[in-house]
Protein backbone atom coordinates (compact mmCIF):
# COMPACT_ATOMS: atom_id res chain seq x y z
CA UNK A 1 0.00 0.00 0.00
CA UNK A 2 1.47 3.23 -1.64
CA UNK A 3 1.73 6.12 1.74
CA UNK A 4 2.79 9.52 1.76
CA UNK A 5 5.04 8.93 5.42
CA UNK A 6 8.34 9.47 3.88
CA UNK A 7 6.92 12.87 2.15
CA UNK A 8 5.06 14.32 5.28
CA UNK A 9 8.05 13.62 7.27
CA UNK A 10 10.52 15.70 4.66
CA UNK A 11 8.22 18.55 4.51
CA UNK A 12 8.11 18.74 8.09
CA UNK A 13 11.93 18.23 8.75
CA UNK A 14 11.41 15.21 10.95
CA UNK A 15 13.93 12.47 11.47
CA UNK A 16 12.43 8.47 11.33
CA UNK A 17 12.96 8.68 15.45
CA UNK A 18 11.24 11.93 15.41
CA UNK A 19 8.02 10.30 14.15
CA UNK A 20 8.67 6.84 16.18
CA UNK A 21 8.67 8.62 19.32
CA UNK A 22 5.65 10.29 18.29
CA UNK A 23 3.77 7.54 17.16
CA UNK A 24 4.93 5.30 19.99
CA UNK A 25 6.32 2.67 17.45
CA UNK A 26 9.83 2.09 16.90
CA UNK A 27 12.24 3.03 14.44
CA UNK A 28 12.37 0.47 12.88
CA UNK A 29 8.42 -0.15 11.85
CA UNK A 30 8.39 4.09 10.58
CA UNK A 31 10.99 3.05 7.98
CA UNK A 32 9.43 -0.86 7.31
CA UNK A 33 6.13 1.84 6.43
CA UNK A 34 7.88 4.14 4.52
CA UNK A 35 9.21 1.88 2.22
CA UNK A 36 5.94 -0.21 2.27
CA UNK A 37 7.60 -2.99 3.63
CA UNK A 38 4.71 -3.13 6.27
CA UNK A 39 0.88 -1.70 5.78
CA UNK A 40 0.04 -0.40 9.72
CA UNK A 41 -2.51 -1.53 11.75
CA UNK A 42 -6.08 0.69 11.16
CA UNK A 43 -5.69 2.39 14.72
CA UNK A 44 -1.75 3.11 13.42
CA UNK A 45 -2.56 3.92 10.37
CA UNK A 46 -5.00 6.55 11.85
CA UNK A 47 -2.41 7.65 14.08
CA UNK A 48 -0.19 8.38 11.69
CA UNK A 49 -2.69 10.24 9.52
CA UNK A 50 -3.89 12.44 13.04
CA UNK A 51 0.18 13.02 13.82
CA UNK A 52 0.96 14.03 10.29
CA UNK A 53 -2.73 16.46 10.41
CA UNK A 54 -3.69 14.99 7.34
CA UNK A 55 -6.78 12.68 6.55
CA UNK A 56 -5.97 9.06 6.64
CA UNK A 57 -7.17 8.53 2.88
CA UNK A 58 -4.48 11.06 1.45
CA UNK A 59 -1.96 9.51 3.71
CA UNK A 60 -2.89 5.80 2.06
CA UNK A 61 -3.28 4.71 -0.82
CA UNK A 62 -5.16 1.54 -1.03
CA UNK A 63 -5.16 1.27 -5.30
CA UNK A 64 -1.09 1.61 -5.41
CA UNK A 65 2.07 -0.36 -4.02
CA UNK A 66 5.09 0.85 -3.61
CA UNK A 67 7.82 1.04 -6.27
CA UNK A 68 5.26 0.19 -8.74
CA UNK B 1 12.49 1.41 38.21
CA UNK B 2 10.57 2.55 35.24
CA UNK B 3 8.54 -0.44 34.13
CA UNK B 4 10.12 0.03 30.86
CA UNK B 5 13.51 -0.29 32.21
CA UNK B 6 12.11 -4.00 34.62
CA UNK B 7 11.08 -5.07 31.39
CA UNK B 8 14.35 -5.33 30.32
CA UNK B 9 14.99 -7.93 33.06
CA UNK B 10 12.28 -10.40 31.71
CA UNK B 11 14.17 -12.63 29.12
CA UNK B 12 17.42 -12.66 31.10
CA UNK B 13 15.70 -13.77 34.33
CA UNK B 14 13.65 -16.44 32.49
CA UNK B 15 17.64 -17.53 30.89
CA UNK B 16 19.10 -17.05 34.12
CA UNK B 17 16.29 -19.70 35.86
CA UNK B 18 15.81 -22.16 33.11
CA UNK B 19 19.80 -22.39 33.01
CA UNK B 20 19.87 -22.63 36.94
CA UNK B 21 17.71 -25.64 36.81
CA UNK B 22 19.02 -27.08 34.01
CA UNK B 23 22.44 -26.61 36.60
CA UNK B 24 20.57 -27.80 39.14
CA UNK B 25 20.01 -31.16 37.25
CA UNK B 26 23.38 -31.63 36.27
CA UNK B 27 24.59 -31.18 40.28
CA UNK B 28 22.27 -33.96 40.83
CA UNK B 29 22.83 -36.06 38.01
CA UNK B 30 26.09 -35.37 37.04
CA UNK B 31 29.37 -33.41 38.69
CA UNK B 32 29.39 -30.39 40.66
CA UNK B 33 32.15 -28.74 38.80
CA UNK B 34 30.10 -29.71 35.69
CA UNK B 35 27.17 -28.11 37.32
CA UNK B 36 29.35 -24.77 38.19
CA UNK B 37 30.41 -24.82 34.33
CA UNK B 38 26.76 -24.64 33.11
CA UNK B 39 25.89 -22.35 35.38
CA UNK B 40 28.61 -20.02 34.41
CA UNK B 41 27.36 -20.11 30.74
CA UNK B 42 24.32 -19.71 32.42
CA UNK B 43 25.22 -16.43 33.60
CA UNK B 44 27.21 -15.48 30.40
CA UNK B 45 24.29 -15.59 28.34
CA UNK B 46 21.54 -14.33 30.45
CA UNK B 47 24.03 -11.22 30.28
CA UNK B 48 24.40 -11.41 26.61
CA UNK B 49 20.24 -11.24 26.42
CA UNK B 50 20.28 -8.43 28.76
CA UNK B 51 22.88 -6.64 26.37
CA UNK B 52 20.44 -7.22 23.35
CA UNK B 53 17.33 -5.96 24.84
CA UNK B 54 18.85 -2.09 25.01
CA UNK B 55 19.61 -2.73 21.26
CA UNK B 56 18.33 -0.10 19.33
CA UNK B 57 16.73 -3.19 16.93
CA UNK B 58 13.88 -5.54 16.63
CA UNK B 59 15.85 -8.16 18.44
CA UNK B 60 16.00 -5.59 21.67
CA UNK B 61 13.16 -4.85 20.89
CA UNK B 62 11.33 -8.14 21.15
CA UNK B 63 13.96 -9.20 24.23
CA UNK B 64 13.07 -5.98 25.81
CA UNK B 65 9.39 -6.41 26.07
CA UNK B 66 8.87 -2.99 24.09
CA UNK B 67 7.53 -4.51 20.65
CA UNK B 68 5.37 -2.43 18.43
CA UNK B 69 2.37 -3.76 15.92
CA UNK B 70 5.09 -4.93 13.42
CA UNK B 71 7.47 -6.65 15.75
CA UNK B 72 4.65 -8.73 16.86
CA UNK B 73 4.36 -9.60 13.55
CA UNK B 74 8.19 -10.63 13.49
CA UNK B 75 7.82 -12.46 16.31
CA UNK B 76 4.38 -14.55 15.21
CA UNK B 77 6.53 -15.69 12.01
CA UNK B 78 9.37 -16.77 14.07
CA UNK B 79 7.45 -18.90 16.21
CA UNK B 80 5.50 -20.65 13.34
CA UNK B 81 8.79 -21.42 11.81
CA UNK B 82 10.61 -22.17 15.08
CA UNK B 83 7.32 -24.64 15.49
CA UNK B 84 7.67 -26.33 12.19
CA UNK B 85 11.48 -26.39 12.82
CA UNK B 86 10.47 -28.62 16.04
CA UNK B 87 7.90 -30.76 14.59
CA UNK B 88 9.98 -31.35 11.56
CA UNK B 89 12.53 -32.63 14.49
CA UNK B 90 10.39 -34.70 15.46
CA UNK B 91 8.94 -36.14 12.96
CA UNK B 92 12.67 -37.51 11.96
CA UNK B 93 13.65 -38.37 15.51
CA UNK B 94 10.17 -40.52 15.42
CA UNK B 95 11.14 -42.29 12.26
CA UNK B 96 15.01 -42.97 12.69
CA UNK B 97 14.47 -43.92 16.37
CA UNK B 98 11.60 -46.41 15.16
CA UNK B 99 13.43 -47.67 12.15
CA UNK B 100 16.20 -48.43 14.32
CA UNK B 101 14.31 -49.90 17.36
CA UNK B 102 15.39 -47.80 19.72
CA UNK B 103 13.26 -45.37 22.32
CA UNK B 104 10.68 -42.87 20.52
CA UNK B 105 8.79 -41.52 23.01
CA UNK B 106 10.19 -38.15 23.05
CA UNK B 107 10.01 -37.23 19.50
CA UNK B 108 6.22 -38.17 19.94
CA UNK B 109 5.81 -36.79 23.20
CA UNK B 110 7.54 -33.09 21.42
CA UNK B 111 5.45 -33.56 17.84
CA UNK B 112 2.23 -34.31 19.77
CA UNK B 113 2.36 -31.51 22.30
CA UNK B 114 2.93 -29.46 18.96
CA UNK B 115 0.50 -30.50 17.21
CA UNK B 116 -2.11 -30.25 20.20
CA UNK B 117 -1.05 -27.07 21.13
CA UNK B 118 -1.19 -25.51 17.20
CA UNK B 119 -4.86 -26.73 17.97
CA UNK B 120 -6.00 -25.29 20.98
CA UNK B 121 -4.61 -22.20 19.66
CA UNK B 122 -6.85 -22.51 16.75
CA UNK B 123 -9.99 -22.92 18.59
CA UNK B 124 -9.08 -20.65 21.24
CA UNK B 125 -7.91 -17.38 19.21
CA UNK B 126 -10.27 -18.34 16.29
CA UNK B 127 -13.54 -16.40 15.48
CA UNK B 128 -16.74 -18.66 16.42
CA UNK B 129 -19.22 -16.70 14.42
CA UNK B 130 -22.32 -18.47 16.27
CA UNK B 131 -25.09 -16.54 14.58
CA UNK B 132 -24.22 -17.32 11.41
CA UNK B 133 -27.71 -17.81 9.25
CA UNK B 134 -29.26 -16.96 12.36
CA UNK B 135 -32.42 -14.93 12.02
CA UNK B 136 -31.10 -11.72 12.93
CA UNK B 137 -27.89 -12.69 10.11
CA UNK B 138 -29.17 -10.05 7.10
CA UNK B 139 -26.46 -11.20 4.99
CA UNK B 140 -27.21 -14.91 5.23
CA UNK B 141 -29.96 -14.57 2.07
CA UNK B 142 -32.68 -16.01 4.50
CA UNK B 143 -36.50 -14.05 4.23
CA UNK B 144 -38.33 -14.29 7.57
Amino acid sequence: MKNRVREARGERGMSQADVAAGLGVSRQTVIAIESGRYSPSLPLAFRIARFFEMPVDQMFDPQEEVGT
Amino acid sequence: MSKNHRSRFVAPAVVLAAGSVISGAVAIGHAWNDAVIAEVVTVLLSFGYYMMTKSDSDIGAVYGNRADERQVHVVLKASRNSMLVMLAIAFVGVVVTVAMNEVYWQFDVLGSAGGFAYLLSLLVYGTHDESANGPGDIMSGKSS
